[in-house]
């Protein structure tokens, strides 16, 4: 852990050397996400350093792997708080252990802003992230849609207590309410994992032969998963509807390859957002909106960095988009 | 089991009906828990006994069941090696890099690189126990760590997908209607069964974990015996990495968090003792399948997954009580 803390410190160090020549004095700004681990985060980070703002020199990141472990995010911030960064943005693992960490750099003077994951608490400087009730909204429709207002589906939920699965499972029952007539045959977790949701498809296909008509899987994981269970029991992914939410790489190559439909969350946008978020709370930068994020998505208004939330919207990923969003990946 | 109560000294006391009741239910439990657990599910569940359903059984089992056997090797020398499903990961991420669809090695050699890197690890977890006398709980601990460290810095934390078809099918194809992880599995069954029951090294190992002064003393190379299990072990999870990253199409960093602790149960359940010089293969085996069956079952009736880590916690701490009944009663 010191040893990890004194290797940040050291990168950090080496960025201040390089970046100095270009500004006298750039902004601190410390990046705590809850893991490094899956692909999104990856994502999210790698998008924070392509930022404007990062490029010029103006702005230095340093990003925390908060290892999926609340305790590791709270002394990420002690350190944060400790040397003084000028603000924060926040990727909590947990909504309601991260309150603890925020108003602690809130009462030490340091602005943070929320990004991707929700925080319970009314001391964050602004929240940028997109709504998950909504997603569970979007990825039942879209099952739905396909398998018609009497269909049978299973659902495939995330681990259960998790906030984007509490959230993702209340928007499905949204819809599901809306279509009272839609017979759900199975519901449990599979923990976000591929190789578990695999399993458990191929146990349903067993139990419910011929009676699948959709997969409402609550990420692309177990969406994948449960693509190749029916492909492995000799069915064809025409005859079942499957969607996921994310829009992970191979979630991108299943969609053209016509094996399910996916909900996009843009970590970009999510990232790059924020960013431009907390400058504008720091009043230090001349020119915000620095991101392209505002000009993609007109209808999301900046109001010069005001507002409390920021909701990016889900891009439904199909035949007409998909391409693109692949050649954005292979960059 | 001959072997191991010649050289540990606790002969199977004969005569009185109690024990042989209590030696056969001990020796036969496993067994007959097994077969009460199918019956009740295919009274419950139509679907239970198709023979689609069983192949997925097999088809789910097969990679906790080839981690399961490199366990019992370990165990029955007194050890543990924690670090199984992240060396698995660590196997499955370097096979997998070799195995791209549009950049192709063939199969060969992703196979020898994922048995390698899982070797590789598994002989450092034997070296420093064999040689350096660290605690097996404290180097494997270390090395699921490292391991999972390693595949991080060597994906850079992200999924390698896109592998080629003939890599996948050692994860998803099948030969004469059996899939190709279930034949894996068996062939590693029936070596591993052989190799404990009919072998100079397979007695070794069981004379280690029930003595291993003494075994030192009659001229026994522990030291060599110790490494060897790890090594087992390591190149198993390389075989499990191979079995996983085809499976599931994808070598995924994170594949494999906890996988250590299925593996153990199944050792456990399977009546090894975790003291070490006790247990058999054939036991493994039906802890593997219980497990494998537990769950199915599970998902075949609807049952709710909390209630699936209820009943596996339970039966494994049946299968223990069973197995301290058995050691005072010997």
């Amino acid at each position: 852990m010191n040893k990890l803390l004194a290797g940040l410190a050291i990168s950090t160090l080496t960025a201040v050397t390089t970046t100095s020549s270009l500004a006298a004095d750039p902004i601190r700004i410390g990046a705590a996400t809850y893991g490094l681990q899956g692909e999104f985060m990856q994502l999210w980070s790698n998008a924070l350093k392509d930022h404007p703002a990062v490029k010029s020199g103006d702005v230095e990141i340093t990003v925390f792997d908060g290892r999926y472990d609340a305790l590791v995010q709270s002394s990420q911030f002690d350190s944060m708080i400790t040397r003084q960064y000028d603000a924060i943005l926040f990727v909590p693992i947990d909504a309601n252990a991260c309150v603890g960490p925020v108003i602690q750099a809130t009462t030490a003077g340091i602005p943070v802003v929320g990004s991707n994951t929700r925080c319970n608490t009314d001391q964050l400087a602004a929240f940028v992230g997109s709504d998950d009730v909504l997603a569970g909204q979007m990825v039942a429709e879209e099952v739905i849609d396909k398998v018609g207002d009497k269909g049978k589906v299973v659902i495939i939920e995330g681990p259960i207590g998790q906030s984007a699965q509490i959230d993702r499972a209340k928007g499905i029952d949204k819809v599901l309410a809306e279509h009272p007539d839609v017979k759900v045959l199975e519901r449990r977790t599979a923990n976000w994992s591929r190789a578990e949701s695999l399993s458990l498809m191929e146990n349903w296909l067993t139990a419910h032969r011929g009676e699948i008509d959709g997969v409402i899987a609550q990420n692309d994981e177990m969406a994948i998963g449960a693509i190749q269970a029916i492909q492995a029991s000799g069915l064809s992914v025409d005859d079942i509807s499957v969607a996921g939410v994310d829009g992970i790489t191979d979630a991108l190559k299943a969609v053209q390859k016509g094996q399910m439909a996916t909900i996009l969350q843009d970590a970009t946008a999510q990232a790059q957002g924020a960013l431009d978020v907390a400058l504008a709370k720091l009043g230090k930068a001349d020119e915000l909106p620095q991101s392209d994020t505002w000009t993609r998505y007109p209808d999301l208004a900046w109001n010069n960095g005001a507002s409390d939330t920021y909701n990016i919207p889900w891009t439904v990923v199909g035949n007409d988009n998909v391409e693109s969003l692949l050649a954005q990946r292979q960059q | 089991m001959s072997q191991s109560s010649s050289l540990t000294s606790s002969p199977v006391p004969k005569g009185k009906p109690s024990h042989n009741l209590a030696s056969f239910m001990s020796d036969y439990g496993i067994v007959i828990a097994f077969i009460v657990l199918c019956v009740v599910l295919s009274v419950v569940s139509p679907y239970f006994l198709g023979v689609n359903n069983l192949l997925n059984v097999l088809r789910q089992v097969s990679i906790n069941g080839v981690l399961a056997i490199g366990m019992t090797f370990v165990i029955l020398t007194r050890g543990i090696d924690l670090s199984v499903g992240s060396v698995m990961a660590f196997s499955a991420m370097v096979a997998a890099s070799f195995a791209g669809a549009s950049a192709d090695y063939g199969l060969i050699l992703p196979i020898l690189l994922g048995l390698g890197a899982g070797l590789v690890l598994g002989s450092i977890n034997g070296l420093m126990v064999a040689r350096f006398a660290i605690p097996p709980f404290v180097m494997t601990l270390g090395m699921l760590s490292m391991a999972r460290g390693l595949t991080y810095i060597y994906s850079d934390g992200m999924p390698i997908s896109s592998l080629s078809s003939h890599f996948l099918w050692l994860g998803q194809g099948m030969v004469a209607g059996i899939p190709v992880p279930v034949l894996l599995f068996a062939t590693v069954f029936i070596i591993a069964w052989f190799t404990l029951r009919y072998t100079a090294f397979g007695r070794y190992v069981y004379a280690i974990g029930g003595n291993p002064t003494a075994s030192r003393l009659s001229g026994i190379n522990v030291r060599r015996i110790t490494f060897s299990v790890y090594a087992i072990s390591g190149i198993l999870c390389g075989l499990a990495g191979l079995m996983i990253a085809a499976r599931t199409s994808a070598a995924l960093p994170q594949a494999g968090v906890a996988y250590e602790l299925d593996a153990i149960a199944a050792v456990v359940i399977g009546g090894t003792s975790l003291a070490g010089g006790k247990g058999r293969i054939i036991g493994t085996l039906f802890g593997v399948l219980i497990i494998g069956v537990i769950n199915n079952g599970l998902d075949l009736l609807g049952v709710s997954s909390f209630y699936q880590q209820l009943v596996k916690g339970a039966i494994i701490v049946i299968a223990v009580m069973l197995d301290r009944s058995r050691l005072t009663n010997a």
